[in-house]
Order: structure tokens, then sequence, then C-alpha cells
């Protein structure tokens, strides 16, 4: 029982964390319509930068994070307006190669640069538990998860309750509405990027933090398990991507105890496609931006 | 506007003609001129040459020319689903393990016959198509791509737990050695040729497919589904069937690969590179044609061994920078840009990258 | 008050007590109506009467929530569209649908070749997109592509693609909408033509001249529900349906 216990612990701050991966890529997928299949690069780009930031300033993670923000969102911004600008308006399988071709470039720059070796962040603190009777939960996950839920709820106030999140929301709604009334399409996708890419850093910096990372098998996971989130979230659903966050989590690691081997990725693609048969729109939220079928 | 003819026109319209197969068959053979044969007459003296030349060239280059054919092979099968009907499948390759995975089960455990074993993949295939096809086709855009998708992880992770009969994780081995082996090793001889076959056989498939009334229906199920439906068009067995087609195409080359390789694991025949380089040979070579997989196919092989070759570690770094390179100049893909350029007598790259932007 | 004209055993097009709810909203509520052999029957009523709806759901595009569509004596309810286009019934789309990647010729080809007494080449189909182009007037664009075609040339081009599956019965959605005054003439020519040559036809429209002049009955839809059914003189005259609909400037001036 107390393994099940720790197992749901462990599997609520992992969510959390997973959570804080895809909901940058759910709200990229809602509002423009694209699927960046390099997310799960930006966020290992974002875990190397608080790395070298702690290898070489000694800089804490937790305090590099408005860096590795600042430093993504412009990125996310530029490669936006430079780049998936550009296929905005074609065919799906255009922008899935565009980024495809992106992830490539940017994780063999980064193995280049500095080897497929894994690489963590560590700190004095991350490995002390918290402990709840016989559950433990490392300070450092327990840090991320809260980070993870304020970064979300943050999100969704921006979203809601401010000028540009409104303005971000009509032009996913309606571009064509949304210019003919003054907003400015392209700078509000490249924000919007901007801010998903952003996010995205501070999930890969988290990451590497709690565990470790590398540029040739982490990208991929992160990507798929944003994937899955998004589609139980439903798309551009911020609070949907916090509870597909978590349901996933708790899932993958109750499943990790009661099934041998992968049978968990297994089922997190059979979840997957049960889920896009019978609810596009998302198992728990109602896609804000309507689940768009693609025509 | 003429409105001249009479009703009695449409009446007979609406009676609708009525042909004998025989009749069909003469008028068919009846309409064959040199200009409308010519490519399949140019396609039977290419496949003709490289059979021939097997003789002469080294093992080294039948080994690429046996890749480039079986690229040819599975480009061609995207595009029936992907380019031809619209629904980009993001999950091909699931029918490449399965059929690789299908043959090597057969051969190993069950000291099956490669001829056997070979069919057999293919029906898989085709079985393991109607089984997703009819849930999964019900999706659009993005949503079948990313279903696809799971489903092909899905399959990779199933086969890598049911170690008892595929061995799993630790790989599985086809004999080939004497007595054990069920079907003599075909060496890299029979395998250009078999890849051969199977290249120029996909060819033939698809050019036969695209000018039948099939073919318009796959396009009527792409451009518009509401509109096909209502001509008549069962869209759901017209997607289903193009699945299948080229589910079995892909799992036939799945097979030979199996058979070619003797031994590997899940990771290398449900590797996703796999359909990625499918969607892009077919994406940068144009979609919707014969000759733009074709092209796209054996160009961006024949690179890809170039790269590989030449400049080693960074052949993944220039792999990509071309994929990005190419989305963006030529969205349409190569040939048909050039097709084009030679109709409109415009050559404008900037015009292109404008084409799909904000 | 729903006045019938004697009708054979069998009608062509028997509806009854079709509804269709969205959520809240009932866009049919209790439609029931049939339709003979040969007849041409008009629909009418406001925006969001339930006029597309109807022929969504007889056409099988939509699932009716309750009621039955007969074609022929036989229950389609709920049917795939193509099996209904396969009874020999057709439809126009109130938004055309070309496709778009070949050519107008192919377009209605694309019809021809799958639909009832299909032809079962491809050329034999090109040739009777050939005649059915000429029929409506479009064969000089047989090779264009359709998004090179004028509003009511891509009318045309719909109307020839629903012909092209050779129908017994037609249903037109607003295909009158936006055209000018000798456009509309020819329009109605046109459809007097498809009746004589046996096709039964019920058209959607909002252009009250031109329905008035091709209809043997109008069915008056409102608010999803059936207002009134009757030759044109009677229901241009029924007081609730000028109230609801017409106006009473129809009620001075029937035919302007």
């Amino acid at each position: 029982m107390t393994q099940f216990a720790q197992a749901a612990a462990y599997g609520v701050v992992q969510g959390g964390l997973l959570a804080l991966v895809a909901v940058g890529f759910s709200l990229v997928w809602g509002i423009m319509n694209v699927i960046n299949l390099s997310h799960g690069a930006f966020a290992v780009m974002g875990a190397y930068i608080a790395w070298l930031l702690n290898q070489h300033f000694g800089l804490d993670p937790f305090l590099a994070i408005p860096i590795v923000a600042v430093a993504m969102f412009a990125f996310g911004y530029v490669v936006q307006r430079g780049l998936i600008n550009l296929v905005v308006n074609a065919p799906i399988f255009l922008t899935l190669l565009l980024t495809f071709g992106l992830s490539l470039v940017i994780l063999n720059i980064l193995q280049l640069l500095f080897t497929a070796d894994d690489r963590t962040i560590d700190t004095s603190y991350a490995s002390q538990s918290f402990v709840i009777g016989t559950v433990n939960v490392p300070y450092g996950r327990l840090g991320a998860f809260f980070l993870a839920i304020v970064i979300t709820f943050a999100l969704a106030a921006l979203m809601t309750r401010t000028r540009l999140g409104h303005a971000i929301g009509a032009t996913g709604m309606d571009r064509g509405a949304a210019r003919l009334m003054g907003i400015r399409a392209r700078h509000i996708y490249a924000v919007t990027f901007g801010i998903a890419t952003a996010l995205a850093g501070v999930a890969g910096t988290m990451i590497a933090t709690v565990g470790s990372f590398n540029p040739t098998t982490t990208p991929g996971q992160l990507t798929l398990d944003a994937f899955v989130i998004s589609v139980l979230g439903g798309l551009g659903n911020m609070y949907g991507a916090l509870v597909g966050g978590l349901l996933l989590g708790i899932a993958e690691s109750i499943g990790g105890l009661l099934l041998t081997g992968t049978w968990v990725n297994a089922i997190a693609m059979a979840v997957l496609i049960v889920t896009l048969i019978i609810r596009p729109s998302g198992l728990i939220g109602k896609a804000q931006y309507g689940g768009r079928v693609e025509v | 506007m003429s409105v001249s003819s009479p009703a009695g026109a449409l009446a007979a319209i609406l009676q609708g003609r009525k042909r004998t197969g025989r009749e069909i068959v003469v008028d068919w053979a009846r309409s064959r001129t040199l200009a409308n044969s010519w490519p399949a007459l140019a396609g039977l003296a290419v496949v003709a040459l490289l059979l021939g030349l097997q003789q002469l060239i080294e093992p080294g280059t039948m080994r690429l020319l046996s890749a480039v054919f079986m690229f040819v092979a599975l480009a061609q099968a995207w595009n029936i689903i992907g380019g031809y009907t619209g629904y980009a499948s993001f999950g091909q390759v699931v029918f490449f393990g399965l059929g690789a995975y299908v043959t090597a089960v057969l051969m190993n455990n069950y000291h099956v016959s490669f001829w056997v074993a070979m069919p057999a993949a293919i029906f898989g295939g085709v079985l393991f198509a109607v089984l997703i096809g009819v849930p999964l086709l019900r999706l659009r855009g993005h949503y079948f791509a990313i279903a696809t998708l799971g489903a092909a992880e899905g399959a990779r992770e199933v086969i890598n737990n049911m170690t008892p009969i595929t061995g799993g994780g630790l790989g599985i081995t086809i004999p080939t050695f004497g007595d054990q082996a069920p079907t003599a090793y075909f060496g890299k001889p029979g395998f250009y040729v078999a890849f051969l076959i199977l290249a120029a056989a996909s060819i033939a498939i698809s050019a036969v497919l695209a000018r039948s009334r099939f073919g318009y229906a796959m396009v009527a199920v792409h451009e518009d589904e509401a509109a096909a439906s209502s001509v008549g068009i069962n869209t759901t067995i017209v997607k289903v069937i193009a699945f299948g087609v080229s589910g079995a195409i892909v799992a036939c080359a799945g097979a030979f690969y199996a058979f070619q390789q003797i031994e590997f694991y899940p990771t290398d025949v449900f590797d996703p590179s796999f359909t990625v380089l499918m969607v892009i040979m077919v994406v940068i070579g144009g979609s919707g044609s014969i000759v733009g997989p074709l092209a796209g196919a054996v160009g961006l092989e024949l690179l890809s061994q170039f790269l590989r070759v030449n400049l080693g570690i960074y052949n993944q770094l220039i792999f990509g920078a071309i994929i990005v390179v190419v989305v963006i100049f030529f969205p349409q893909g190569v040939v048909n840009f050039f097709r084009d350029v030679l109709t409109t007598r415009r050559f404008s790259l900037l015009e292109n990258v404008r084409r799909y932007r904000l | 008050m729903i006045a019938q004209p004697q009708t054979a055993t069998n009608p062509i097009l028997e509806v009854r007590n079709l509804s269709r709810r969205f959520g809240g909203l009932w866009a049919l509520r209790d439609v029931s109506f049939s339709v003979s052999e040969g007849q041409i029957v008009g629909v009418i009523g406001q925006n969001g009467a339930g006029k597309t709806t109807l022929i969504n759901v007889i056409t099988g595009h939509l699932r009716p929530t309750s009621g039955q569509v007969l074609i022929g004596g036989q229950d389609v309810t709920g049917q795939h569209p193509w099996v209904i286009a396969h009874d020999q019934v057709a439809r126009t789309f109130q938004i055309v649908k070309p496709f778009r990647g070949v050519t107008v010729r192919e377009n209605v080809a694309i019809g021809a070749m799958h639909g009832n007494y299909h032809d079962r080449t491809v050329r034999d189909a090109l040739a009777t997109a050939d005649e059915l182009l000429a029929l409506v007037g479009i064969e000089k664009h047989a090779h264009d592509a359709p998004s090179q075609l004028s509003v009511a040339d891509a009318r045309r081009l719909e109307l020839a693609k629903a012909l092209a599956s050779r129908p017994k019965l037609l249903f037109l959605d607003e295909v009158m909408a936006g055209l000018r005054s000798a456009e509309i003439a020819t329009a109605v020519e046109l459809i007097h033509r498809l009746r004589d040559s046996g096709i039964t036809i019920v058209a959607v429209e909002h252009v009250m001249k031109a329905i008035v002049s091709i209809s043997d009955l109008i069915l008056v839809l409102h608010h999803g529900s059936t207002l009134a059914m009757g030759p044109p003189a009677q229901i241009l005259s029924d007081e609730r349906v000028i109230e609801a609909y017409l106006g009473h400037r129809y009620k001075r001036a029937p035919t302007s």
C-alpha cells in the first residue's frame, strides 16, 4: 500500500511537470493549428542553458528560470516570425515536416556542442525529501510541481484577463475577423509561439533539476508526452493540460508499478487513440478553440 | 448560354450507357497510341535495363540501389493514402514493422518458407489496415496523423513486450544457414532484383489507380468528402482500400527488409524516421503524381547516402537543414514546381515562399 | 390546412414527422409531406427556418433526431449519403463544392462514373461530362479550373455534377441566389427542362418570382415546422405565410 501511495505521490508531482511541458505545445496547436515537433528540442535547449549557467556561474536552476524564459521567448518569437510563419497556411504535413527538420538541426547542433551524454543539474536540496508518513517527495520535484501549477494558473489568467490574452484568443478563434479589428496577427502568433517556447525551456530546466536529459532520447519522449496530454486536455486549454498532465503522470507511475516492461507506453498510445476517436475535443476539458477538425 | 439541347438529350443521359466488358477492353486497346503509352514502355525499358545492369555493378552500388528501390516503393505507397486521398499518415512504418515481424516470426518460429511468409506479411498488413483504418479514417488532418503515429508507437511497444514470440527487446533472427534456413538467402543480387520488382510494382499500381475511377474517387475524397458522398462515392470504402493498398506495399517492403537484414530489433523496423523519410520524399518530389514521389525517393536516398559517407557526423544536421529549405522554397514539391515553371513560364522562388505564409 | 394534391400510392419522396435537434434548438420539428414523381416542389421560409437542414437530413448528411424518410416507398432514414445517392437522389450545395484539383470536365465526370448507371470507364464518363456541360451551358470552360468560374457558372457546374449521378429526385439549394434577372430566367427554363426529362425537383429558394413560376407546390417552413403547403396561388394569399415570411406587398402583387 505504501508503494501505491508513493507511486501516486510521485505521479502527481511528475504530472505537474509533464503539464508544464505540454501547456505551451497545446497553446500553439490550439491557437495557430501548428503541431510543433521541435517542442521537445526547445525544452532540451532550455535545459542546456540552465545547465551552462549552473556550470559556469553556479546559478541555481530556479533562479536561472527567468533568464531561460526570456532567452527562449526571444528565440521562439524569431523562429515563428522568420520560419514557421511561412507555412502557417499550408497543409498539415508541411508544418510537421518543417518542425521536424528544425528539431533535427537543433538537436544535432546540441549534440555536436555537448555530446550525447546524459546531463543533470545538481543542487544541494533537490535530493532531500519532504516526508509525509511513508511517502517521500524530493524537494526538487516538489518545487517543480508548484512552479508548474503557478505558471499554468498565471497563463490562464493572462489569457482571460489581459488585452494580450484576449488578442491571442481572438486570433485563435477567427484570424480574419481579428485582423479586421486591428489585431496584428503575425505579431500575436509570434508572441504565442514565444510564450510556448519559453514555457518549454522552463520545463526543460525543471527536468534537468529533478532528473537527467540528453539530446537524443529526451526530446522525442517529451514531444510525445505533450501530444498525449494536449489531446486529453483539449487543444489550447490550459487547465486541461494541467489535468491531462496529472492523469498521465499518475497513470504512468501506477502503471509502472503494476505492469512490467513498456506496456505503459503501449497503454498511453491506446488511450490517445481512443480519445481521438471518441472525443477529439479532449477527455476533460472542452477544447477552447473548437478541437478544430481540419478541412 | 446555349439551352438548345432538348429534354430528350438529358433523358438519354439519365438512362446511362450500356457497355459490355468486352466492349470496354476493345475500346481501351484501340485507344492506345504512342502518345499515351510511352510512359509504360519507358518504364519497362528502365526496369529491363536495371535488371541487365545487375551483372555489371559492384556490390556496394547494388546495396545502395536496393535501398533506393525500397524507398521508391515506400514513397509511392505513402502517396496513395497521403498524396491522392489526402490522409497524411504519420505512422505508415507500422506496416513495415508488422511485415518484418510476421515474416521473421513465421520463418524463425515455424520454419516457413519466405515465399509463404511474404504473402502472409502482405495479408497481415491489409488486415491491420482495415482494422485500424475503419476507426481512424474518420479522423482528419492533424488528428489522423497523430492517431496513426500513436498506432505505430503502440504496435512497437506491443511487439517489444511479446518476448516469447518475437524476442522482444532482444531482437529476432531469421535462420539463413544450412538446413535451418527455410529459404536460401537471396544475397545482394537477389535483394536487388526483389526490391526492383517491388518498386516497379508499386509504380505500376499507382499508375493504374491514378487513372482509374478509383483514382478519381480518391481525389474527390481528398477535396471534399461531402460532395464526394453526394455523387455516390462510398468514402469509407475508398479510404480503407487506399490505406490497405498502401499498407500492403509497405508490409511487403518490410518483409524483404527483414529477410535482408536477417537480424533486427523492434526499434529498427518501427523507426518513425522511416515514415518521416516517406513523407519527405513525397513532399519534396511533389505529391499527387507518380513522378514526384519517384524523383523524391531517388534524389533523397542518394543524397542521404552521400551525406552519410562524406559528412559523417554532420549528416543529420545537413539533412534537417535541407528539409527546412525544401519545405520553405518548394512546398508543392520540386517536380510540381518545375512543371509549373514550364507551363506558366515564370520562375519565382520568392513567390513560392510567399504562397503559404501569413 | 395543408393541401395535398391527390398523390399516387407511391410518392417518390415521403417525409414523416421528421425532427432534428441541435442541442436545445429544434431545426426541424415534426415535418411531414410527400412529393409525387414529376412534381416541382418549392421550399421557402426565413433564414434559419430549417430548409438546408431538411435537405441534409433527407440526403443522409445528417441523422434525424426522429422521423422517417422514404424514397420510392423504401425507408432510407439515417443511411449514408452515398447509399441515398444510389437511390437516384442528388443535390446541389448552397455554397458550391467543386473538386478543386481537377478540371470542370473531370468534376462532372466524377459524378458520372460513380453515380447511378455509372459509366464504367473514365473515357465514357468524360464523354457524359461533355454532354452535361453543353446542357447547362458551360462547355467552353470544360478544361478550366473550377476556381476560374463566375458565380453563375459555378452554380451550373454544381448542377451538372448533380445531374451526372443520374438522379430521379433532385434537391436544389438556393441555386438562384445572387443571379441577375436574365440568368434567373435561363435557370427557370433549365429547371423546366429537367422536369420534362423525368426528374422530380425540390427547390429551396428565396427568389420568389422564380419559385412561383416553377413550382407545382410550395412548402413553407417556419422555425423548423411546416406552416403551409399547397399550390403557389394559395400560398401567396395565405395570411400566416404573409405574416411570417412574404410581407404584405405580396398580397397586393403576387407576381412582381
